[in-house]
């Protein structure tokens, strides 16, 4: 799997349909034929990206947001995000 | 070829086989929605399908049952049989009833669920779950206790301006051995296939009616019933899960209208999980928890009035 720089911009894939149900945001994936649920962090990550932003600055509000270190913040995002693009609910730039 | 008019998942259906599984059309007259045409039988089915039983492109779905038949399903509107010399007409209606109806639901944009609908006083209720845990038998045990079914098998969901409705399908339940005896050997039962197929009679529902929630039936350990409301992505999740023949809808021109729809359709109905001791027993008294759960949860928003 891909290492994230702190530069890379990231894009939420426009093509996923997503649909609230109760605390979670559910995606849909026409291509894959498949739904992806997200709550907690994960969802707040896909909200976050509603707006392109770098690694870097993602980091950046999820440590305001999370009582979290931006280094382990960081290390959780690498192996996260790089689901969400092999799954392609990401695209990199 | 005489025609044979028939009327299931509100389509009226003129088929060249006789089809005594699917009620009569409400009235005579009109054009069909959808033809069943049987074609000259074959020797074998064709190699180059065998191999792969089944195929699903945009409006086309194809099925070959090596020993049956094979069978084409086109827009929504056409279903065409070849059978293989010497098959029995039980056997090939089978497929066309079941494999072939499927794939013309999804074809359609109907959402087609794999269980049985009830009809109660606050909507229909939609019972799924994996083969062999009673979806069929406990529709019978309400069937004898008064209520009308639309459907044993495929629930076909319909989308409209108001909301979803189930559409009646089939005026017949299709059960084991077991349950059959079970059940007392209910009159004008014949055995078909591998079932014991039983007519609904008067209890059968054959009006569209608003669905309410979909339950998905499952054995515990424990003695006691439990009924739990699906929260958040499982509810999707379930949902499709449970589709009938889920593997036909991929590559459908409607697959995005249909995931579309499974996302609404979570999250308008009320999901639960329901579960049952595996005695046999447990049916009967699954159907009164259900009445009192129904009630609880349901008795503020009737969606008519009780007879």
């Amino acid at each position: 799997m891909r290492r994230f720089s702190p530069e890379d911009k990231l894009f939420r894939n426009q093509e996923m349909l997503s649909t609230e149900l109760d605390q979670e945001t559910v995606l849909m994936s026409i291509d894959a034929g498949a739904y992806y649920g997200m709550e907690g962090p994960a969802r707040s990550i896909w909200e976050q990206l509603a707006t392109p932003m770098t690694f870097s600055s993602l980091v950046d509000k999820l440590v305001e947001e999370y009582r979290v270190s931006p280094e382990a913040c960081a290390e959780d995002l690498q192996g996260f995000l790089g689901e969400m693009e092999q799954e392609g609910l990401l695209r990199v730039g | 070829m005489s025609l044979h008019a028939y009327w299931a998942y509100g389509l009226r259906i003129h088929a060249e086989i006789v089809c005594p599984e699917l009620p009569s059309p409400p009235e005579s007259a009109g054009d069909p929605d959808v033809t069943i045409r049987l074609l000259p039988p074959v020797e074998s089915v064709s190699e180059s399908l065998e191999n792969r039983y089944f195929e699903v492109r945009p409006g086309v779905f194809q099925l070959a049952v090596p020993g049956v038949g094979q069978y084409l399903v086109e827009e929504g509107n056409r279903i065409s049989v070849e059978p293989v010399a010497g098959a029995s007409p039980e056997a090939v209606r089978l497929f066309v009833l079941g494999s072939s109806m499927g794939a013309l639901l999804y074809q359609r944009g109907l959402f087609p669920l794999h269980g049985s609908a009830v009809e109660t006083p606050w909507g229909e209720m939609i019972f799924v779950g994996a083969q062999g845990v009673g979806k069929s038998t406990l529709a019978a045990c309400f069937h004898r206790k008064g209520y009308r079914l639309l459907s044993d098998d495929v629930c076909a969901v319909k989308s409209t301006a108001e909301g979803f409705e189930v559409l009646p399908a089939l005026a017949q339940f299709r059960l084991c051995a077991d349950a059959f005896e079970r059940l007392g050997s209910p009159q004008g039962a014949r055995f078909d296939v591998d079932k014991f197929v039983v007519p609904m009679g008067k209890g059968y529902c054959p009006e569209p009616m608003p669905l309410r929630a979909i339950h998905i039936l499952a054995y515990h350990e424990s003695d006691i019933p439990e009924f739990k409301v699906l929260r958040g992505f499982d509810r999707v999740q379930r949902l499709v899960e449970n589709l009938y023949r889920p593997h036909y809808l991929k590559g459908q021109s409607t697959q995005s209208d249909l995931m579309r729809m499974a996302g609404m359709i979570a999250k308008q109905t009320t999901m639960a999980e329901v579960f049952r001791r595996r005695d046999p027993e447990a049916l009967d008294e699954l159907v009164d928890v259900l009445e009192s759960a129904w009630a609880e949860r349901f008795a503020a928003n009737p969606v008519k009035e009780e007879k």
